[in-house]
């Protein structure tokens, strides 16, 4: 009886296994690769057409595509990491290369990259690169452990037809405005049409969490110190930025009020042309070119006591499992994902990213059919002065999270940003702390 | 003859064995191995990718003094507010099918619906109810002259929006329970009843709610354990926990833990605590349920 379980179990387990490794074996002498990738619609398409492009000039290589919708494609890949059953090819957060470098879920890519004769390595944005990097102590240095799928540098738009109604002059696409010359224009934009005594149409509308950024770098305030070590939330010039971002709404009303609108409803209210500026990202043009009944042009964020412009760099990167078989077909496939000129130019035909090629962005920044006509402002922050997110630095983000976990009281004016940072602080300094010293065990195994 | 016997008793034994295996194999692969995996990986500190070390309690202690992990267990029993109402809705709408009005199959149906209907679907379809700019319950609201909230935006008005959502999608499943309850009873109690000179509500009172208990019971047990672990609509409505955390539950910060913050050792941790909460809350439940059972007898 025993005999006949065991048999059983052996049977079951066998089965497992077999399936298991369907992704990684040699199917009729062909090299398999799995590829776990997510995105929009557009963007699936746009990938599941350069994949084929990518079978068909390497014959021996067969892609397995695993597609995730992108609220579970965390959760997915890092299962499969758990279970050891990590994809060939696979996109990533920037924010996790320390911790997957350290524990071995990332191969070490870079020979592939310089020794490749396709792809020219100094086409790929720099700064697209250097987010992969990582020497075993500091980050954007040493060996390559990814390539950018691509970089959505966050711009700021404006609603140019908006401006043209109320006879203001355009803003300047080189010249940032002030803090306080944002909120004069602003104030000139929120405005009531029809005499109701509601307001039509406002100024802004900030997220919190997609759109402070830019006032604390501009005003030379940051999250983190340059070692990565201390929360500098509590910085005079950091205060002054968030009281700023808050005043938008309490002081200057140059927002929807909090019962007109919170957060998530800016993005239709821009949509319908209720708001003269809002973020827009590489990701929003397709959306907009569809949607917007009005023109949009980008220009640089308004810039604080620094006088200089500030803006992030999202990035998505495409890495090679540490455990692939096919080391060699593997890293092909994501040089081919990130930089193929005929790969990248489906893409942004597709309207869902910037090109990752310097050549193919210039000619498209160049390209005055394709709207918005100031396109240059997404690779003047890419080469200029954009940023990744602070929490990039660090082996988790949970002390970055903290700070935007209780904020709300701040943007309702219940609280003052001073009273808040120095609440804020300690606690994430604390979970900085942990992050650091969970790091040091990680890297220790 | 004996030989062939007994080789069809043991085809037939074999057989049963092999039928018997298949849901025990099941069992031990997916539910106790992972059980016994995650009760050792609360005693290390597993980030999910590289090896475990064991740490002995540390978990338990740094846990004790997590403020998010008593924040999430507040939000936690605070959403299980709706049980109750739930039970009484249920009850009602149960009596009032109960009652062989025209219509009854429709009503069935349209309640069990979200019953059966994906939870990332509903929960989608709410959020856009819940809209504070052009959501259908503040539309509805402003047939009134009342000017709704954001609802999944405020601390005060989250949970409760949650726990609407979450008894509407209940709402079926119980009644369902409830009108197969009542319609166990035998009809000659309430004759009885109204010989005796009771009422309607006294007969509600003393033959319809004691006969229905065992179900009340199992709807009462069955609701806490699934109040306890409630996530999907946490994460779907409110991906980071809601303004200032006031809805993530406890199962929905474990999920962070583990898959955001590289702890699983840690959320390992938090979900043998929650389950031993869930343990201990059932055996009070059944413990109270024997007392009063013996009572009215």
């Amino acid at each position: 009886m025993m005999l006949l379980l065991v048999m059983v179990i052996s049977t079951v387990l066998a089965g497992c296994s077999s399936e298991g490794s369907s992704g990684d074996g040699k199917d009729g002498g062909k090299v398999e690769l799995q590829f776990m990738f997510r995105g929009q619609p557009q963007e699936l398409e746009a990938y599941s057409a350069t994949v084929k492009r990518f079978e068909e000039s390497h014959p021996n290589v067969k892609v397995k595509m695993v597609q995730v919708a992108p609220d579970q494609y965390d959760t997915k890949l890092k299962a499969a990491i758990a279970g050891r059953k990590i994809p060939d090819v696979f996109f990533y957060n920037p924010a996790q290369v320390k911790a997957y470098v350290n524990s071995g879920v990332l191969k070490d890519i870079t020979e592939f990259v310089e020794g490749s004769e396709d792809v020219q390595i100094d086409d790929i944005w720099a700064a697209g690169v250097a987010k992969y990097r990582f020497d075993g102590t500091t980050l954007g240095q040493g060996a390559i452990y990814g390539l950018p799928k691509d970089l959505g540098p966050f711009a700021l738009g404006y609603n140019k037809t908006m401006f043209e109604e109320a006879g203001i002059p355009l803003p300047d696409k080189d010249v940032p405005y002030t803090f306080e010359e944002f909120i004069d224009v602003s104030k000139q934009l929120t405005i009531d049409k029809d005499g109701d005594g509601k307001k039509d149409q406002y100024g802004t509308g900030f997220n919190v969490n997609w759109a402070l950024q830019p006032f604390v770098w501009s005003n030379g305030g940051d999250w983190i110190d340059e070692t990565g070590t201390k929360v500098t939330v509590d910085t005079p010039e950091f205060v002054e930025a968030l009281q700023y971002f808050a005043d938008q709404q309490n002081v200057h009303e140059i927002t929807p009020s909090i019962s007109e609108a919170q957060t998530l409803d800016t993005y239709q209210r821009w949509l319908k042309g209720e708001l003269a500026f809002f973020p827009v990202g590489p990701w929003d043009m397709a959306a907009f070119k569809e949607q917007l009944k009005f023109e949009y042009d980008l220009l640089p964020w308004p810039a604080g006591s620094t006088g200089e412009s500030a803006a992030w760099i999202g990035s998505l990167g495409i890495g090679v499992g540490a455990t692939t078989k096919n080391a060699d077909a593997a890293a092909q496939l994501a040089l081919y994902l990130s930089a193929d000129q005929e790969g990248q130019q489906a893409l942004v035909d597709a309207q869902v990213q910037l090109p990752n090629s310097v050549t193919v962005a210039d000619e498209w920044a160049a390209d005055t059919s394709i709207k918005p006509e100031n396109k240059q402002e997404f690779l003047d922050i890419i080469k200029d002065y954009g940023r990744g997110f602070p929490a990039e630095k660090t082996y988790t983000a949970e002390w970055y999270d903290e700070f935007f976990k209780n904020i709300q009281p701040v943007m309702d004016g219940k609280m003052t940003a001073a009273e808040y940072v120095k609440e804020a602080q300690p606690k994430m300094q604390k979970l900085l702390d942990a992050a650091i010293e969970q790091e040091k065990q990680a890297a220790k195994k | 003859m004996k030989a062939t016997t007994s080789k069809l008793h043991r085809t037939e034994e074999r057989n049963a064995w092999l039928f018997i295996a298949a849901p025990i194999l099941g069992f031990l692969i997916f539910a106790l191995v992972p059980l016994i995996y995650s009760i050792y990986g609360a005693f290390t500190n597993w980030d999910g990718l590289g090896q475990m070390t064991f740490i002995g309690l540390e978990n338990f202690i740094n846990l004790f003094q997590d403020e998010y992990f008593y924040k999430s267990m507040y939000n936690t029993i605070f959403m299980m507010l709706g049980i109750p109402v739930g039970i009484v809705l249920a009850l009602l709408l149960a009596l009032g099918l109960n009652r062989g009005i025209p219509g009854t199959n429709t009503f069935r149906v349209l309640y069990y619906i979200p019953v059966v209907s994906s939870i990332a679907a509903i929960a989608i379809l709410w959020q856009w109810a819940y809209n504070g700019d052009y959501g259908l319950v503040n539309q509805f609201l402003a047939i009134f002259g009342i000017e709704g909230p954001n609802w999944l935006q405020n601390t005060s008005t989250v949970k409760p929006a949650l726990i609407i959502m979450a008894v509407w999608k209940g709402l079926g499943y119980t009644m369902l329970l409830y009108l197969a309850a009542l319609q166990s009873v035998p009809k000659s109690f309430y004759e009885a009843a109204k010989l005796d000179g009771a009422n309607a509500f006294k007969s509600f009172l003393y033959i319809t709610l004691p006969m229905v208990k065992p179900v009340t019971f199992f709807i009462v047990v069955t609701s806490i354990i699934g109040g306890a672990q409630i996530f999907a609509e946490i994460n779907v409505m409110t991906p980071t926990g809601g303004p200032e955390y006031s809805s993530a539950s406890v199962v929905f910060y474990v999920w962070q833990k583990a898959f955001g913050n590289f702890q699983l050792g840690y959320a390992s941790a938090m979900a043998l605590v929650l389950g031993l909460f869930i343990f201990i809350i059932t055996l009070i439940q059944f413990k109270i349920n024997e007392k009063s059972s013996f009572d009215l007898d």
